[in-house]
């Protein structure tokens, strides 16, 4: 029961604690850690522009693209602490969940009637198509060794006497924050700070959002940052820790995690577009190489 | 650890596959080498000291330092930095390796043996893909020699699956393809230099006629 | 008695031809409801009997002593059918609407008819076993959609695309008809009966191929399916939406019978329908995004999913291979689901483009736009079906990806070497497809619906009447109901795949998927509740706040044109150029050359070439035709030559005989 609030309170952190690492880096003071709260909630509070061309979707994708995220987040372990709605098979319901998100606002984004945004769901769709297959790989790796088929499962057979605990764990918490910063479309994949609509993936999908729609929308991506943030956080932890040291140890994956994405996103360099399909690839081809590894050690006896 | 190592090895394959540039291929070679190194410092257990001096100067001062320096010098004598323009692009290669990943898995397990460890066969048999998909795909001499240093390293990871010691012969073996390898190379390219590079292995051909 | 009635129904049916037009569909329409209600009751009373089937022998003056057996399998795809035709049908009331006036009365009342006509042969492929009963229904059935098919033959594209479907279904029963001569016991009928003593004695692969390529042509499986992208357009909305939806599962269901009757060889003939299937279902929707004929793109999609229906027939058949009950009971009961789910999503995604073709008169994606505003109830059902096809929750599509999915990721940990590398390879296999269909169907609603409209018919968009909401929400509620409580849709199909095929110890695993099912459901249903919830919050805090109408951002470019939006093509370009090799997309255009400062008009058209047409049909026709014109000269066209052949022929018999050669 502990997982949801500690989820929402990563998702109120984690965007401030970017910022900030990244204007730290940058040499600059930077913003405090509350910044984004405050910005969102002017947000909630202000009118919207809306474009003539838009229809009803426009208006109903940034509302289905947080709910998929609210429910996905009841589908989240926190390691022997089960989620409250695991089910056996919940690793593909939480998949398709997002997809279905991520189709709301990819046709809203072609909604605005707009060059830009076209361009922007073009090119998400094209990388989203692509991360699939390395997350499923991790998922399949993750069940073909635990022989569990729920998040809640999975991980809570991370302990320390499974011999590839610390294999699996760590190379699935490195695919799923690349998985994440791909997600999320951030450096090196996208730049969410550039200003030239021809460069932008995610940030000109949204480029005709505001007010409260657009409030949404940010809400949204922290949840997302919190979500992997916590998958990340129960690969790498062994689950027989107690209560009262995985929370803080939890919180401290979550806070690196941040760190970690604005270090990253200070010091990389945005990939050449046409670049970014064989960048994505990569990550299946690691996923791959994980699997099969793993294959090789536990059935080749068999 | 030694897992960690060997997927780290993997990794270095992939890159190595979609990679474009020649400074990236000389960088991944050398840390190939220190991977070997780690490697081979973990897995021969029984080691006297002149057996564990030659391992360390096969693997971590010929292959991590020596190659890749040699390979950059002959970077910047040719001026050649970039992959040929009418190269397959990376993303057509990765996925032949990826394909090539799946074929290792499978002879992997149809090797299997009693004395030889199969993690290492099957990364063995990947690098050996890889080298060969390398040579066969890339049009510059570079990348030829980049694809038969990785199936030296291949070997080298056969070596050690077989036994928990390598012979001297194996090991003086290899020391010789790389040295004359590279040194013949370095030769060539050097004094023969950018035109022969330039044109590619097209030109080749026309020694036929 | 039956015969009575049987030709007081004949009667019925031939009365819609001398009725007046408006009331032929009424005729019709009662025709195709009497059949359904008849034969549903009958499956359903099949479903619930301990039994499982029941049987019928009818003796009359056609078909002498034939029986009529409806087991659970036949019942589940009676009732599929039916409820397709019913939808079908209503519809086609609306869609030739507009064709009263302009076709003949001959023509539409015939086509009425071949549409009844087409019901009543699929339910008897159902229900007959003995093969050239089966064989004669199978033949209507190719018949009677032929006609349905080239209902606009005065275009002379529709009427050669019905011929080469005509001919690909011939080549296609020929191989059956060998398949079932091959089976029959010396003395036996030949049938479906015969098959399970045949396959006892023999290895199931060479005749599980021939019969794999004669039913594989129906359904759609690559490389037989060039057929279907020509056929769907050409042939008017209700007809495709029951082609695709009811009778390439004809297909389907003669591959299952087959399957049924195997006893060995199971492993190999599921690893070839598996990989037949990922084939078919990843080139099927990779050629899909490239089209921009709406039509020819829900075609491709149809071939994407019976790719999906086979991955899972060809997961069950490895399952019963390895013994893994997960994996078969999963595997087959996926994909029966599927069947019936493709059938809803499918035949509503084509009723909603038939609506969209009569209301702007193309079907070129690319000149549409901004639909959703003239035809907004259309434009919903369309979404519910590219939500529904793509397998997102919470609809059917969902329910049976999740089956089929839970039946491989179950079997990961506990299989062999090389069946782990299979799966893991079909898992990746089914995420593509799947991703690939979400970039599809984005493509093709929004581009159509959503933005502005591309051309004039499109802002001149007519809606079509009310009573099209008729078969929309009737497939639209069940597409809802099935995603929010399929545990009803899967415990009685997957209960038919233990009994069919004698799997063991089903209980758990059942248990053990209608529980995940039903939380699925559950979860669906509170996602629509929190969905709903955050809308409401939405409108609330909307009505305080100022709402101001601006144009969509242009970047500052104060002569921004329709035309500036993305069309179909450019979406699909970027899959076009990495996938180039399987999907090539030519494109017509002159560049312009570095002298010439100010360009002239210009000229740009692409268009994808299917390469499998190309080797497949079109170079071995080519190949056969070069051939006979070197024979051609036998041809002479004079009747002394003519005569003189048959004597030629009979003395070379004569010669070989006497040589003891014959």
């Amino acid at each position: 029961m502990f997982s949801l609030p500690l989820l929402i309170l990563a998702a109120l952190l984690i965007p401030g604690l970017i910022l900030r690492t990244k204007s730290i880096m940058s040499g600059r003071k930077g913003p405090g850690l509350f910044q984004p709260l405050q910005d969102v909630w002017v947000l909630l509070r202000k009118g919207n522009v809306i474009s003539p061309t838009a229809s009803v979707i426009f208006r109903m994708a940034p509302v289905i693209m947080l709910s998929t995220l609210l429910v996905v987040l009841f589908l989240l372990p926190l390691g022997q602490m089960k989620a409250p709605f695991s089910f056996e098979g919940d690793i593909i319901f939480f998949a398709y969940l997002l997809a279905f998100g991520r189709f709301f606002m990819i046709i809203a984004a072609m909604d605005t009637g707009s060059g830009f945004s076209g361009m922007g769901a073009n090119r998400e769709a094209l990388y989203s198509m692509l991360v699939e297959p390395a997350f499923l790989l991790l998922m399949g790796t993750f069940v073909m060794t635990t022989d569990a088929l729920s998040f809640s499962s999975i991980f809570s057979s991370f302990t320390s006497d499974n011999p590839y605990f610390y294999l699996i764990g760590i190379t699935g918490a490195y695919l799923l924050a690349q998985i994440a910063m791909i997600e999320n479309s951030r450096l090196p994949v996208d730049d969410p700070k550039t200003h030239l609509e021809l460069t932008m993936v995610h940030e000109v999908m949204i480029l005709d959002y505001s007010g409260f729609d657009l409030a949404l929308i940010h809400v949204g991506t922290w949840l997302k940052f919190a979500i992997f943030g916590n998958l990340i956080a129960n690969s790498v932890l062994p689950a027989g820790l107690p209560v009262y040291g995985y929370i803080p140890a939890y919180a401290g994956i979550q806070i690196g995690f941040s760190i970690l994405i604005g270090l990253l996103e200070s010091f990389r360099a945005r990939n050449k577009m046409m670049q970014n399909p064989k960048f994505i690839l990569t990550l299946t081809a690691i996923a791959a190489a994980t699997f099969a590894i793993l294959l090789v050690l536990t059935k080749t006896r068999l | 650890m030694i897992l960690f190592l060997i997927i780290l090895f993997a990794f270095t394959l992939f890159y190595l596959s979609m990679a474009e540039r020649f400074r990236v291929f000389s960088v991944l070679i050398g840390v190939q080498g220190l991977l070997l190194f780690g490697i081979a410092l973990i897995e021969l257990n029984e080691m006297n000291l002149a057996n564990l001096l030659f391992i360390t100067i096969e693997t971590l001062l010929v292959k991590a330092i020596a190659v890749p320096i040699l390979l950059f010098r002959i970077i910047n004598k040719t001026k050649v930095y970039r992959v040929h323009p009418s190269t397959i692009p990376g993303f057509y290669s990765l996925l032949m390796t990826l394909a090539g990943l799946v074929i290792s898995v499978v002879l992997g397990n149809i090797m299997k043996g009693e004395k030889a460890d199969s993690v290492f066969i099957t990364t063995a048999l990947f690098a050996l893909i890889s080298g060969i998909i390398l040579i066969v795909t890339r049009k510059r001499i570079f990348s030829h020699m980049i694809g038969f240093l990785v199936i030296e390293n291949a070997v080298f990871l056969f070596s050690l699956a077989i036994g928990s010691e390598t012979p001297y012969m194996v090991n003086i073996g290899i020391l010789l393809d790389i040295v004359v390898s590279v040194l013949i190379l370095g030769v060539f390219i050097g004094r023969i230099g950018e035109k022969f590079n330039d044109l590619g292995t097209d030109s080749l051909s026309d020694l036929k006629h | 008695m039956e015969n009575l009635l049987i030709f007081s129904f004949l009667l019925f049916v031939a009365g819609i031809f001398f009725v007046p037009a408006r009331v032929k569909y009424i005729l019709a329409f009662l025709a195709v409801l009497l059949i359904s209600g008849i034969t549903s009751f009958f499956a359903l009373t099949v479903f619930i009997s301990a039994s499982g089937q029941s049987v019928f022998t009818h003796t009359s003056v056609i078909f002498p002593g034939v029986e009529f057996v409806i087991d659970r399998i036949s019942a589940f795809f009676i009732l599929t059918v039916n409820f397709t035709m019913l939808t079908g049908i209503s519809y086609a009331g609306i869609y030739l609407r507009s064709y009263l006036k302009s076709k003949p009365q001959l023509i539409i009342s015939w086509h009425y008819f071949n549409l009844i006509l087409l019901h009543g042969s699929m339910l008897l492929v159902c229900m007959l076993r003995d093969a050239f009963p089966f064989l004669i229904a199978w033949e209507l059935m190719t018949l009677s959609s032929f006609i349905l098919v080239i209902f606009e033959s005065e275009h002379p594209a529709n009427l050669k695309t019905g011929v080469n479907y005509l001919v690909q279904m011939h080549i296609g029963m020929f191989f059956i008809l060998t398949a079932f001569l091959i089976t029959a016991k010396a003395g036996g009928p030949a049938g479906f009966d015969g098959l399970s003593s045949w396959f006892q004695n023999h290895t199931g692969m060479p005749v599980f191929l021939l019969f794999f390529i004669g039913f594989g042509i129906k359904a759609g499986f690559i490389p037989f399916h060039t057929w279907l992208p020509d056929a769907h357009p050409a042939a008017p909305s209700h007809v495709s939406g029951i082609m695709s939806g009811v009778m390439i599962k004809m297909g389907i269901y003669g591959i299952v019978r087959v399957l049924i009757s195997i006893q060995s060889g199971m492993f190999e003939i599921g690893v070839f329908l598996l990989v037949m299937s990922l084939i078919t279902g990843i080139y099927g929707v990779m050629q899909a995004i490239v089209q921009h004929d709406l039509k020819r793109l829900l075609a491709y999609h149809s071939i994407e999913n019976i790719g999906i229906i086979g991955m899972g027939l060809g997961l069950g058949c490895i399952g019963l291979a390895v013994n893994s009950p997960a994996l078969s009971i999963f595997g087959f009961g996926g994909g029966l689901l599927h069947v019936l789910n493709h059938s809803l999503f499918k035949s509503l995604l084509f009723y909603a483009s038939g609506v969209v073709y009569q209301g702007t008169h193309t079907r070129n994606i690319n000149q549409l736009g901004g639909l959703i505003r003239k035809m907004p109830v259309t434009a919903g059902f369309f979404l519910l079906g590219s939500l529904a096809i793509c397998g997102l929750p919470p609809f059917n599509g969902f329910i049976s990806e999740f089956l089929i999915y839970y039946g491989m990721f179950s079997s990961l940990h506990a299989s062999g070497f090389y069946l782990t590398i299979l799966l893991i390879i079909s898992i990746l296999g089914l995420t593509l497809i799947g991703g690939l269909a979400l970039f599809c169907f984005t493509k093709a609603f929004s581009v159509a619906f959503l933005g502005e409209a591309r051309s004039e018919q499109a802002r001149q968009a007519t809606d079509s009447s009310k009573a099209v909401l008729i078969p929309f929400s009737l497939i639209g509620i069940l597409i809802v109901l099935i995603g929010l409580i399929p545990v009803y849709f899967t415990h009685p199909l997957m209960s038919l795949v233990v009994d069919s095929f004698h799997i063991q110890a089903g209980f758990w695993q059942t248990l053990g998927a209608d529980i995940s099912v039903t939380v699925v459901g559950l979860v669906a249903a509170v996602f629509i509740l929190i969905t709903g919830g955050l809308l409401l919050i939405r409108y609330f805090a909307q009505r305080k706040r100022i709402q101001e109408t601006g144009p969509t951002w242009g970047c500052g470019y104060t002569a921004g044109s329709v035309k500036m939006q993305y069309t179909a093509s450019s979406f699909s370009d970027n899959i076009g150029g990495l996938a180039g090799r399987i999907v090539n997309v030519r494109k017509e255009f002159q560049g312009i050359p570095p002298g010439e400062i100010f360009p002239k008009k210009r000229h740009f058209a692409s268009h994808a070439v299917e390469l499998l047409e190309v080797w497949f049909i079109d170079k071995p026709v080519h190949a056969l035709r070069n051939v006979m014109r070197r024979i051609a000269f036998l041809q002479t066209g004079q009747i002394q030559h003519y005569i003189l052949y048959p004597f030629v022929f009979i003395l070379i018999i004569f010669i070989l005989s006497l040589l003891n050669l014959l």
